[in-house]
């Protein structure tokens, strides 16, 4: 849409949503994450396992983007409530991503571990956030479908070593059998830079 | 096991969340859904009466036309056959009906042919076969207007064919008039008698006609097989025309292929069917505004190759427009025709041809904007997007040709690599399609890809975009497949282009024109958002991406695509997306952060279950936003945008750089004359997405027009102001009751969010309470240890303290026999000194009686005086003795030397201290 061009000053930040609107206390972050990778990874699965316990095999093409948010418990007392939008996978919405991962504290990545192809374009969006997105994002790896062992193309430590290379974090998960999907999410928490409350 | 049965039951319960449209409903949904089950209903019931009506009015508005109007008349006459065989309802009787109604159409088709032919014959007369033609015509007129129907068909072929005189076509039409009288008064004779009037059609002029004539045919479900062989012996007798024709007329120069294209018609039987003719009169209607487009376009689309074969198109959508033209316009006759010479360039000189007027046509609009009938909405939208006019012989088939000939890579322009990567995507799609809706099953889905691979072929440009697909799969329940893909040509083509291309550059701009349509109108509403750090386009994109579809339930969605389609813009995608901002608005106000509102807005638009207020808040509420508005807007960002583009594809990071909309806005309004000569300039460098070079032209008639025009306008705006006041007043009627409703909603999502922050923190409190209880065991074990160990230590100090108990009697006993023996030996001591004393008494008065002796001895006689020595010897010993007795007294062991010692003393002595010893020893058992 009108992301890339239309940009309101006061968003054009970084993490502008931990403190500009954000998170009145140290104690209950708000968090903007968005979701980005090929189309068919799973991305909307991974959403829809974590915020509803759910798993549909045959769920819906996203269009343009979806929203939903999560809010998790974490063990020193703190909550975070994750805004999460799920981007469209195909390739020419990437003109539109702009406007989701724009402001953005956390940028969760996926891939399909059983298509090497989006292994590729993982890394597609790895350089563009790198490039536009905020400089202190957040950003995870995420090797998807990881109960489909047998048909897996990409190695696990390729995911391990290109994470690395990048400072990301990296973990694999299936959203059919919920491995590692809120592990993910309670990781993600917690590598989240915390606003000091003296800090401003 | 288990999990089977729990995945039937999830079928099963899906079943029941699935709304009259077989799509599935959100859990929350259904219980709303449930309570306006009944008013669409009623609605649905309402509606088909009123549109039954209306086409039964159009034509009898229409039948007592001038006579002239015989086209008109040729259209409501298929239309009253049609309301015939509705009515008359049950299938054998339709069948019946349809027969008449097709033998009838014959003659006004030939009259129709007549006015093609004739207008062609007017304008372009440089060919001499188009002479030819027009000659036919007149011949064809001259027998219709004798006024007998099927005789002179026939005849009609035939003065054609001789008219041409070509052996094989006098041949074939022999044949096809013996098939005439053969059938006659049998349903296979209406439609063998078409098909003649079919192929002289086509002689007459090329394509168009036939087409329609072979759909109807191959379209209609229900005939006989006597019918196909008719239609095949037509074809092979047509086969044997080919090589004649193709020389002389340009239009049918795809004879061939065309026979194939009928066997394939008769072998998938629902790939095509055309629109009931009741509707004819909208479709003519609404092809004139497809005529107008590619007038438009033109030019661009034959620069691609692949796109619709232009010359063949414009040609007979030229024929068209003529006959609307020429009945209805007369006065601008000139110059369409004078446009018509200059087509090759002119087309966009003409501006805005001025539309025919349709008296209906506000009647119609009204009555789209209550909802198009569930059973005619298929055909209605085929209607509204010109699908007639559009549709191209044996394009679909050829693509799909294409298609299965892909491995060979025959399509020039598409290099392997471009449809492979669509197909791929439509692939991963086509499950996730509306998934589980009933009627797309393995057929359906096999539908759906052909119509989306015919379409990425069709224009590569857009190729494949998610979201397509739902649409696909939508038109695809309303229609059959061939017509689906040429509405979805229409809709991606026209409606939407440039809105779904690889670059979705007019999606871009949209989401800006909206934008700042908004700011304009709920300044409120988007100074909250912006507080809250929610951009509009996060809501409105999907919106306008997926034209509103998984948006909003269905009811709605199809009310919104009855509108738009109609319109044929995209005006109605602003308007609905303003009306809903404007229905939803205001609940928004009260959220605080960004994930609630954006939530809420969801679910909020996710209930729109009252399709009619949102339609017609949409159409009523936003009068204002209008086509030429929008045009503007988009022109004004369309820079911006491309900017964004063309330096993205360079790696450029623009956006950073680029201002924030309101900046640029206000930019805009201060610097509008430089604004025109940048867009002038991009839009003259953009050769793939921006209009040709004309346009620009184009834009400049437009903005004098929009100048001149602005005075009734003014005049215009006052009486739609007062429109608009009184529809605000009952609006603020329903606006009271909505927000009631909307409280409601809002209380219900804000418990929801609640329970959401309530959750987590129930979960933190109960690992707490974990904790705790874990602690508490801990502790209580502890407890327990150490209460063993007390009692442990207390048995042991009870036991201590019974040994210390019974030490003590022990020492009391102990201490009882000390005193026991103490007094013993106390006694002992007194009798002991008794016995001194009795010892020293009878010592005394032993001495006494000695002395005594000794002195009567003395007296008496000597030898009394040996004895008295010998005693005086012992006596020393018995004083030792006495007092070593009194030391052995105390240490009783050595009584016996006591006794012993005693034993030694004279015999009186020793009786004594026998019996002194006799004494204490039973002193002693006493105790």
């Amino acid at each position: 849409m009108g992301c890339a061009s239309s940009i309101p000053d006061k968003s054009a930040g970084g993490l502008n949503n931990l403190d500009n609107g954000g998170a009145p206390d140290a104690k209950n972050l708000r968090v903007k994450l968005v979701l980005l990778g090929d189309s068919g990874v799973g991305k909307s699965c991974i959403v829809l396992r974590f915020v509803r316990g759910q798993f549909d095999p045959t769920s819906k093409v996203t269009v343009g983007a979806s929203f939903l948010s999560q809010t998790i418990a974490l063990q020193d007392s703190t909550t975070v409530k994750f805004e999460i939008w799920d981007t469209a996978g195909q390739e020419r919405y990437a003109a539109l991503a702009p406007l989701y991962y724009r402001g953005a504290a956390v940028a969760v990545i996926v891939y399909d571990i059983t298509s090497s192809e989006s292994f590729t374009k993982a890394q597609y969006w790895v350089k563009e956030l790198q490039k536009h997105g905020s400089p202190d994002i957040v950003m995870a790896l995420v090797g998807n479908k990881a109960d489909l062992q047998d048909s897996r193309e990409v190695p696990a430590q390729d995911g391990i070593d290109y994470a690395e290379k990048n400072g990301m974090f990296f973990i694999e998960t299936s959203a059919k059998t919920a491995d590692n999907i809120n592990q993910l999410f309670e990781e993600i928490a917690k590598r989240l830079p915390r606003p000091s409350a003296p800090d401003s | 096991m288990p999990e089977m049965r729990s995945n039937l039951l999830h079928n099963f319960e899906l079943q029941h969340r699935r709304d009259a449209y077989g799509f599935a409903l959100r859990p929350q949904h259904i219980q709303t859904y449930r309570e306006y089950t009944g008013i669409f209903k009623e609605e649905e019931a309402e509606r088909s009466e009123k549109w039954k009506n209306f086409l039964q009015h159009l034509h009898e508005q229409t039948e007592p036309g001038s006579p002239e109007e015989k086209y008109e008349d040729a259209l409501q006459a298929e239309a009253t056959e049609f309301e015939k065989s509705t009515v008359s309802g049950s299938d054998s009787e339709e069948n019946e009906a349809k027969a008449t109604e097709l033998k009838e159409t014959i003659v006004p088709e030939g009259s129709r042919k007549h006015d093609e032919s004739e207008a062609t014959a007017d304008t372009v007369s440089e060919k001499g076969r188009e002479g030819d033609k027009a000659e036919d015509a007149k011949l064809k007129e001259e027998i219709v207007s004798e006024g007998n129907g099927k005789d002179n068909e026939s005849e009609a072929t035939g003065e054609t064919v001789s008219g041409d005189s070509e052996g094989n076509k006098v041949e074939t039409t022999k044949l096809k008039e013996e098939i005439v009288p053969e059938s006659s008064g049998e349903s296979n004779k209406s439609e063998s008698s078409k098909e003649i009037v079919s192929v002289r059609g086509k002689e007459a002029d090329g394509d168009e006609d036939i087409k329609l004539e072979e759909d109807i045919v191959s379209g209609r479900s229900g005939k006989g097989n006597e019918s196909e062989a008719t239609e095949e012996a037509v074809s092979e007798s047509r086969e044997g025309d080919d090589p004649s024709r193709k020389p002389d007329s340009d239009g049918s120069t795809d004879c061939d292929p065309k026979k194939e294209q009928i066997s394939k018609e008769t072998k998938t039987i629902q790939t095509w069917a055309h629109v009931r003719p009741c509707l004819g009169a909208i479709e003519n209607m609404m092809s004139f505004r497809v005529k107008k487009r590619k007038d438009m376009k033109g030019e661009q689309l034959t620069n691609s190759r692949d796109h619709l074969p232009s010359i063949d198109e414009e040609g007979s959508s030229e024929r068209e427009s003529e006959k609307v033209f020429k009945k209805k316009v007369s006065v601008n006759k000139t110059s369409k025709e004078s446009e018509n010479a200059s087509r090759e360039r002119g087309a966009q000189g003409d501006g805005v041809p001025p539309e025919p007027y349709f008296s209906w046509k506000e009647e119609l609009e009204c009555l789209v904007r209550g909802g198009v009938p569930k059973d005619l909405r298929g055909e209605v939208w085929q209607a509204f997007v010109g699908v007639k006019a559009r549709r191209v012989e044996r394009y679909y088939q050829d693509l799909l040709a294409q298609e299965t000939n892909a491995g060979e890579i025959k399509d020039h322009d598409n290099p392997s690599g471009l449809p492979r990567k669509y197909k791929r995507q439509i692939e991963k799609d086509l499950p996730r399609t509306f998934p589980g809706h009933p009627a797309l099953n393995e057929d359906g889905r096999d539908s759906l890809r052909r119509l989306l691979l015919a379409y990425a072929r069709h224009n590569p440009s857009v190729g494949y975009c998610q979201a397509m697909n739902f649409f696909a799969g939508l038109l695809l329940l309303l229609m059959p497949e061939e017509n689906a893909f040429w509405t979805l040509v229409g809709i991606i083509d026209d409606y939407f282009a440039g809105c779904y291309t690889e670059e979705m550059i007019e999606s871009q701009v949209d989401q800006l024109v909206f934008e700042e349509l908004i700011r304009e109108r709920f300044p409120k509403l988007v100074n909250h958002l912006d507080y809250l750090g929610v951009q509009v386009a996060w809501i409105s994109g999907p919106w306008f991406l997926s034209i509103f579809v998984n948006m909003l339930p269905w009811d709605s969605v199809l009310r919104v695509w009855d509108v738009l389609l109609y319109e044929g813009n995209r005006v109605m995608l602003f308007r609905t997306a303003l009306a809903l901002m404007e229905i939803y608005g205001p609940a928004l106000i009260t959220t605080k952060d960004a994930g609630d509102a954006i939530t809420l807005f969801q679910s909020l638009t996710g209930s729109t279950f009252d399709s009619s207020q949102l339609v017609f808040t949409a159409c009523m509420g936003y009068l204002g936003v209008t086509d030429a508005r929008l045009q503007e807007l988009r022109e004004k960002h369309r820079p911006s945008v491309q900017v964004v583009v063309e330096e993205s594809s360079k790696g450029g990071r623009v956006w950073k750089d680029s201002k924030g909309l309101a900046s640029k806005l206000y930019s805009f309004k201060h610097e509008r004359g430089s604004q025109m000569d940048e867009k002038k300039t991009t839009v003259n460098g953009d050769i793939s997405h921006a209009k040709p070079p004309p346009s620009d032209l184009d834009e400049l008639l437009s903005g004098l027009n929009s100048e001149v025009d602005s005075v009734p306008d003014l005049q215009e705006q006052v009486v739609w102001m007062k429109v608009e006041l009184c529809r605000l007043l009952e609006e603020k009627r329903s606006a009271v009751l909505r927000a009631e409703e909307l409280e409601t909603a809002l209380m219900e999502m804000v418990t929801q969010d609640n329970r959401r922050l309530l959750s987590a923190r129930i979960e933190q409190l109960e690992e707490e309470v974990a904790d705790l209880r874990q602690a508490l065991a801990d502790k209580k074990e502890q407890e327990s240890a150490m209460v063993q160990v007390l009692m442990r230590v207390e048995q042991e100090q009870r036991v201590t303290e019974d040994a210390r108990r019974k030490a003590e009697q022990d020492v009391a006993t102990h201490k009882y026999a000390v005193h026991v023996l103490e007094e013993k030996y106390e006694k002992a001591m007194a009798s002991l000194a008794q016995m001194e004393k009795r010892v020293v008494m009878a010592e005394s008065t032993l001495e006494a009686t000695l002395q005594y002796q000794s002195g009567k001895a003395k007296a008496i006689s000597s030898p009394k005086s040996v004895q008295n020595q010998g005693s005086t010897v012992d006596s020393p010993r018995r004083r030792t003795g006495l007092f070593g007795l009194g030391w052995r007294d105390r240490n009783k062991g050595k009584q016996t030397n006591v006794e012993e010692s005693s034993n030694s003393k004279s015999t009186t002595e020793r009786t004594d201290s026998s019996t002194s010893q006799k004494e204490t020893e039973a002193k002693e058992q006493e105790p």
